[in-house]
């Protein structure tokens, strides 16, 4: 069940899963804006490693490193390209270096600003958040019904995996197609048993006077707190910061530093 | 007064080729506690569906007959404004809850009616408390057992305050034991809120006691239709199939074999039979 693992949801209270998904959504904004307008590896390194504190706040440490692990196969193609490239224009192999490793880091910082939205706002919230910005109900109720019945489903798979195999169905077995071919006899049954389930639901929501009125309700409303105007406060800080720094000062390259030392 | 009246009901699904429920004649009346019960493919759960509007509504096909819920006649209103007289819980508590705590989810009926929060938190509170579910408020449906969701879904009708609730086989996926406590939460919803019952059940052995009236269905027809005593200990009734409670049973063999006959009042359930054969040993 490890595949359905990380689609599981969990209730956690800290600072940061409390703040309105809104604000979090704007902060990562910001901060991919920012990562998008500097292509120096010295402000990427001061954006990386501002973002840790939220990380170790919110208690999130093991999941964030492990979606930056799987971030890593993605960011050494980069780095190699870059470098290559960079290389290949005939520039100097440190300056290359820099160059590659600032681009790698560009795409970490964006990796790591969603990933801590998304380990941190439950899909309860991020419905409520859509609902609020006038997404239509019919849109969030399927979001967060799909996120409710993803744990059920991969159950129900493991179950008509298990009854098929005990039927001798050999899913291991054969070459790369003949594998998938072998999913098949697992793929039917849950498909029908999914629409036979929709069925229900659709009836258990009509009994439970949906649609009645145009003005629905809701029982959950997102409310500002302090953390929240915090928040706000200091993506307008860093983003102010960002785009005086970028227009009025020079950024100083590594190598340069390191050229100053010696 | 009736809450829910039919005459000549007959309904087919669009699929179907024959009637799923044929001449269904029944009166409900406020308050009581009506079970209805048949083998299986009688039509119980067919005319479950009848009693809010999902049929026809939702499953179309062909209705015949006449049929008034709560003083409305199911053909001329939709689901959702029944919804607000009768609620509907479902035999899987699983595919009738679809929020992502229990609370979003029992407040999900007045959401749709468009009801204000702090009036809402309170009904929500109130279904909860009934139901004795308040300190799961918080958590996820899908990590509940299968009792304490078929409370979340009796809850979740129950905050709509329908003035009749109808449950069509709720225990059949768990076990005794809980099943006996989703019973009593049933039966004081009748008793004390004076909401009217309609229970859908094969476990007459521990429903029967709560009853005052049941329906026995059979092929789609109504074949018996009165007071509990009288009809569970006829012989129709056992030869249809039904699961008669071991002590009504017990007191029929007790009678016809031995003539034996153990007190005026047909027993239901184990305890007034251990009461009558106490009674009996004592003198």
């Amino acid at each position: 069940m490890s595949v359905f693992d990380g689609l599981k949801f969990r209730r956690v209270y800290s600072p940061i899963h409390n703040l309105d998904p809104r604000i979090k959504f704007i902060y990562v904004c910001a901060i991919f804006v920012i990562a998008i307008m500097f292509g120096e590896l010295l402000p990427l390194i001061i954006l990386f490693t501002f973002q840790i504190p939220f990380v170790l706040l919110a208690g999130v440490k093991r999941e964030w490193i492990r979606s930056m692990r799987g971030a890593a196969f993605l960011a050494t193609i980069i780095f190699l390209t870059n470098f290559v490239f960079a290389y290949l224009g005939a520039r100097g192999i440190g300056q290359s270096l820099e160059n590659a490793v600032a681009m790698t880091l560009r795409f970490i910082v964006l990796i790591e600003s969603f990933s801590i939205f998304f380990l941190t706002t439950s899909p309860d919230h991020l419905g409520l958040a859509l609902e609020q910005t006038h997404v239509p109900y019919e849109f969030t109720f399927a979001f967060t019904t799909a996120v409710r019945f993803v744990p059920v489903l991969a159950e129900e798979a493991q179950t008509i995996m298990d009854a098929q195999k005990a039927r001798g169905l050999e899913l291991e077995r054969g070459n790369f197609l003949k594998r998938i071919r072998n999913y098949i006899p697992i793929l039917i049954p849950l498909i029908v048993s999914a629409i036979r389930r929709s069925l229900e639901l659709a009836e258990a929501m009509e009994s439970r006077a949906w649609g009645a009125t145009k003005k629905r309700t809701n029982l959950y409303v997102l409310k500002m707190h302090k953390g929240d105007f915090i928040l706000i406060a200091i993506t307008i800080g860093i983003l102010a910061v960002a785009i005086y720094i970028r227009l009025y000062l020079p950024i100083p390259s590594i190598n340069q530093l390191l050229a100053n030392i010696n | 007064m009736a809450v829910i009246q039919t005459r000549n009901l007959t309904y087919m699904y669009p699929t179907a080729t024959k009637p799923a429920i044929r001449d269904v004649s029944i009166k409900i009346e406020k308050g009581e506690f009506v079970l209805i019960t048949g083998p299986s493919g009688c039509g119980k759960t067919t005319l479950c569906r009848c009693f809010n509007g999902l049929i026809p509504h939702f499953y179309q096909g062909e209705i015949n007959g006449e049929i008034t819920v709560a003083g409305l006649n199911i053909l001329e209103h939709p689901t959702s404004e029944l919804a607000k007289h009768v609620g509907l819980v479902f035999q899987n508590p699983e595919n009738q809850l679809f929020a992502l705590s229990v609370e979003k989810d029992v407040a999900f009926g007045l959401e749709n009616l468009g009801y204000p929060r702090e009036k809402m938190q309170k009904r929500v509170d109130w279904a909860l408390n009934l139901t004795g579910i308040y300190e799961l408020r918080e958590r996820a449906p899908h990590e509940l057992s299968g009792g304490q969701q078929q409370r979340v879904a009796i809850a979740s009708v129950l905050a709509m305050q329908p003035e009749i609730m109808v449950l069509d086989e709720p225990t059949s996926f768990l076990d005794p034991l809980t099943a006996k406590k989703i019973f009593e939460v049933i039966y004081e919803l009748n008793n004390t809120l004076g909401i009217t019952v309609v229970l859908v059940e094969h476990r007459l052995d521990l429903t029967a006691q709560y009853s005052n009236h049941i329906i026995i269905m059979n092929q789609g027809k109504v074949v018996l239709d009165g007071e509990p005593r009288e009809i569970l200990s006829s012989k129709e009734t056992r030869l249809i199939g039904v699961g008669i409670p071991k002590a009504t049973r017990l007191y029929q063999i007790l009678k016809e074999d031995d003539g034996v006959k153990l007190g005026k009042k047909i027993p239901l359930s184990s305890e007034e039979m251990t009461k009558l054969l106490r009674e009996v040993i004592k003198t």
